[in-house]
């Protein structure tokens, strides 16, 4: 069997578990971080929302439930973690615009305003309110986008078909950074005669290179120019992973794919490592303190069965919010669903409660009480948890 | 307005069955479905074509009923059955007098019944539970309510029928005491239509009351809820009934790509208002299990409930109601027909259509049990070799359903509903539940202009509304995953308001 050591061992490769992993390699830690595969941030708009009750989210934290685990995080550390997220992504040519103080919206695909608090440039020029008229430029078969649901609410809208020969958002993206389609459809574009404020594509515009993309778009036509998130495959999301994981690796950091923690060995209070079947590489990995950001259901840190839910690394003891029949009520729309509490009961600093080991810290969606949709909280509150966990995982380390 | 001999309200089986078999008399018709074809009873079952298994201790006649139609389909319908064979296994510490009752049953009615021991049924359906006693085999079989439906329609509209499904009766017109026809709303468009008739049949199964309310009448009826799961694989080839008196979750039926599970019995008021309980959930699948114990893994995809319309009983157990239908002449012009169940519908609308043709002073006999349903090449569904054929542009990716065929069925019934897609296609049926596809689906038809933006998005409000239903009392395991995933895209991502 083939050990290796490291100071710090994390476990999932969203939002919380990349900066964490990031922000211990900067302090000169030794990392790993192990994966069983994407993080559901591949999935998301891209923005990173805080706290969309108010606002201002600085704000709407203070009016969470007691239990909520941003109560853990001070504002300071709110704002630290921001700050260092997009300084971070500057680093990886991402911008993100915003301040923690306001709240911010992107235009979503069903014509929503949707809040979110620091978001990717290529969003910054979205309509704030349902004034501004907008053209939107869709693609010939794009089976993930359909303005009528944007006309629905905003009747003025005006919109134009290109014919990309392509019909997913990937490979339309992947289109837009060859140069040759790219000098096409802006021969294409520039013909159009738009008469609206603004101009809307959908979140197809590259997948390396899209603020430059945006930025290119709108100086040739001379309008603010904006995307639109889609359903799932995301291109922003995949943007934003794609820039964590590359920070995390710069800093340092390395990352082992497809690795599934099966098993633990441990120590009286300790783990001492987290092992894998897979031959031919490292199958155990020895570390002295362990991170824990595997996620809520869809990210596969917490399984449900018709009599309970578990944590599936560690087996750490979960909040359940009640029998299954208080999970879900009745209402599709409701946000007040009791699964949305299910999660992993902490300390303040970030250390599971009612457990024996003392080297485990969690951050991120897997903690208990976030109510995420209903909070609009999910990427800043992983950003500022993972601050939170790396300093009580270092102090641990000391 | 529209003059005709015949109105037949109700798009289920029933009346389905009674058109096709009036168009092969040669009787003028006219079919009023408030809904989709199979949307009440008639799609929300097994799918279960009977042996006649279930009966034959219980209920001998209706046995025989079961068992003699059950030939017929086989034979008329060969593509839209699926020949699968049934087990009735008996588990330890079933009685093994019900089993001699059975099979004395099964003889007396006729219906080939085999003992064979549990090694042989394991052999059969390795899924089984090796803790058997053994099992009997009978002919059962699975069938597409909706598929037969629609084919029972075809032959109606090859030969004149006029068909309006999503049409509402909002009353029966009377003439001195008699119906003479009837009223009904178009509920796409709020449109009125009258219709003209000499005769209404009234073949509403679980709202068979409320239309006979519309003429002063009433169908003294006792409405039966029974909830149902469906499992996201198959776990059986075979159709597996349990050998003890009729009892909750005591068959599971095999049927496309899925099983279905069920039952469960407990006695309502409102057909419109149907809620599965976990509990009922729960049960199915605990005795499900013990008759193939993986059933207890498996991810269950949905829960939906239907109603049985049965005609009114005194007896405290709803499993021990009579299976048999009826026929009621309200002596005004208007028949209702009552009761009975999917495996029977054919000899429900010959008994109805010869009631009519004996009124009508004509002679034509019924015609159904041997001509062949006519389209089934056309109609014999979306099977996987014609999927794969195209895998470009795929709208639905659980059950490989392209733009291309959603853009047909659209022009070609130039639906307004995405339910219409659904039923023909399968798109939305998989283990995402359309939690993707419908959001594409309601675009396409936005694209093509056969509904405006505001209704795309008020449809796709309702849908996911009407789709939580069925699979709220199936959340845990993958299935809550998945869920978790659809409610962060339509209310994280697409941002979408509580309605109003």
């Amino acid at each position: 069997m083939s050990v290796t050591d490291y100071d710090v061992v994390i476990i999932g490769a969203g939002v919380a578990g990349l900066t964490a992993g990031a922000l211990l390699a900067e302090r000169g830690f030794k990392v790993a971080l192990v994966t069983r595969g994407e993080p559901t941030a591949c999935l998301s708009t891209g923005g990173i929302d805080v706290c969309s009750r108010y606002d201002n989210p600085l704000l709407g934290i203070k009016d969470l439930p007691p239990e909520h685990p941003f109560h853990f995080v001070s504002e300071k550390t709110i704002r630290e973690s921001l700050d260092h997220f997009q300084t971070a992504m500057r680093e990886m040519d991402l911008p993100y615009a915003g301040a923690v103080e306001k709240n911010r919206f992107i235009l979503s695909a069903l014509g929503t305003l949707k809040t979110s608090c620091l978001v990717p440039s290529t969003m910054e020029a979205a309509p704030q309110d349902n004034n501004d008229n907008i053209h939107i430029i869709t693609f010939k078969g794009l089976k993930d986008f359909y303005p009528g649901y944007i006309i629905s609410r905003r009747k003025k809208t005006g919109f134009s078909v290109y014919d990309a020969g392509v019909y997913s958002t990937m490979s339309i993206a992947s289109h837009f950074e060859e140069k040759e389609f790219f000098e096409k459809f802006i021969t294409w574009l520039t013909k159009l005669d738009i008469q609206e404020d603004k101009v809307a594509f959908p979140a197809v515009l590259g997948l390396e290179s899209a603020s430059e993309i945006v930025h290119t778009i709108s100086v040739l036509i001379g309008k603010p120019v904006f995307e639109i998130p889609t359903i799932p495959p995301s291109m922003p999301g995949r943007r934003l992973f794609n820039a964590l994981k590359g920070y995390f690796r710069k800093k340092g950091g390395t990352i082992y794919w497809s690795w599934t923690v099966t098993g633990i060995e441990k120590s009286g209070k300790i783990i001492e490592a987290v092992t894998t079947p897979s031959e031919g590489r490292p199958n155990s990995i020895n570390a002295k303190a362990f991170i824990l950001s595997t996620g809520s259901f869809v990210g596969g840190g917490l399984t449900a069965t018709r009599e309970a839910i578990m944590e599936n690394v560690f087996d750490l003891p979960v909040h359940v919010p009640g029998p299954r029949d208080t999970w879900f009520e009745n209402d599709y729309f409701s946000l007040n669903h009791g699964i949305g509490k299910a999660g992993i009961i902490v300390d303040s600093s970030l250390r599971p409660a009612d457990t024996r080991w003392e080297n485990i810290f969690t951050c991120g969606s897997i903690l208990s009480h976030t109510e995420i949709l209903k909070n609009g909280c999910g990427h800043g509150l992983a950003l500022a948890t993972a601050h939170v966990a790396v300093k009580s995982c270092m102090e641990y380390i000391r | 307005m529209i003059k005709t001999d015949v109105i037949i309200i109700g798009g289920g089986a029933t009346g389905c069955g009674i058109a096709r078999d009036l168009a092969l008399r040669g009787i003028p018709h006219c079919l009023i479905e408030k809904g989709d074809f199979a949307a009440g009873a008639t799609g929300a079952c097994h799918g279960l074509l009977h042996s006649g298994g279930r009966y034959a201790v219980t209920d001998p006649i209706a046995a025989r009923e079961c068992y003699e139609e059950n030939l017929i389909l086989r034979k008329i319908g060969e593509k839209c059955v699926e020949q699968t064979g049934g087990l009735f296994v008996r588990l330890p510490g079933d009685s093994k007098r019900f089993r001699e009752m059975f099979l004395r049953g099964c003889e007396d009615v006729g219906i080939p019944a085999e003992a064979i021991s549990s090694t042989k049924a394991i052999d059969l359906v390795p899924n089984l539970n090796p803790e058997i006693e053994e099992a009997i085999k009978v002919p059962d079989c699975s069938i597409d309510p909706f598929r037969l439906c629609l084919l029972n329609i075809r032959t109606s509209e090859l030969r004149g029928g006029i068909i309006f499904t999503r049409h509402k009766v909002t009353e029966i017109i009377k003439s001195h005491g008699r119906c003479t026809g009837i009223k009904a709303i178009d509920q796409a468009t709020g449109e009125a239509r009258e219709i003209h008739g000499n005769i209404i049949v009234n073949a509403t199964g679980a709202w068979a009351n409320k239309i006979a309310s519309l003429a002063g009448c009433e169908v003294p009826m006792t409405l039966v809820k029974g909830a149902l799961v469906i499992t996201n694989h198959r776990l059986t080839d075979m159709v597996i009934n349990r050998l003890r008196h009729p009892a909750d979750g005591d068959i599971i039926v095999p049927n496309e790509a899925v099983c279905l599970a069920g039952t469960t019995a407990l006695v309502i008021d409102d057909p419109d208002n149907l809620l599965t309980e976990s509990v009922e959930v729960d049960t199915i699948i605990s005795e499900a299990g013990k008759m193939i114990p993986h059933f207890n893994n498996t991810r269950i995809i949905r829960a939906f409930s239907g109603v049985r319309p049965l005609l009114k009983s005194k007896k405290a157990d709803s499993h021990e109601i009579s299976r048999g239908f009826q026929i009621i002449d309200h002596e005004n012009g208007m028949y209702s027909i009552a009761g009975g169940k999917l495996t029977t519908f054919r000899l429900m609308a010959e008994k109805m259509v010869d009631t009519i043709m004996a009124s009508f002073n004509l002679k034509k006999s019924c015609a159904t049990a041997e001509i062949p349903l006519e389209g089934q090449e056309e109609l014999s569904g979306y099977p996987l070799v014609k999927r794969l054929t195209d895998m470009k542009n795929i709208v639905c990716e659980c059950e490989l359903v392209t733009r291309q065929e959603v853009e047909r069925i659209i022009r070609q019934t130039t639906t307004r509903n995405v339910g219409d897609i659904q039923h023909r296609t399968r798109l939305g049926m998989g283990p995402c539940q359309g939690g993707f596809c419908t959001f594409r689906a309601l675009g396409i038809m936005n694209d093509m202009s056969v509904i405006s933006p505001e209704q795309s998005m008020e449809m796709l409000r309702g849908f996911l509304q009407r789709r939580f239903r069925g699979i709220r009392p199936a959340l845990w395991g993958d299935q809550l995953r998945e869920e978790q995933l659809v409610e962060y895209i339509y209310l994280g991502i697409l941002a979408m308001e509580k309605p109003q």
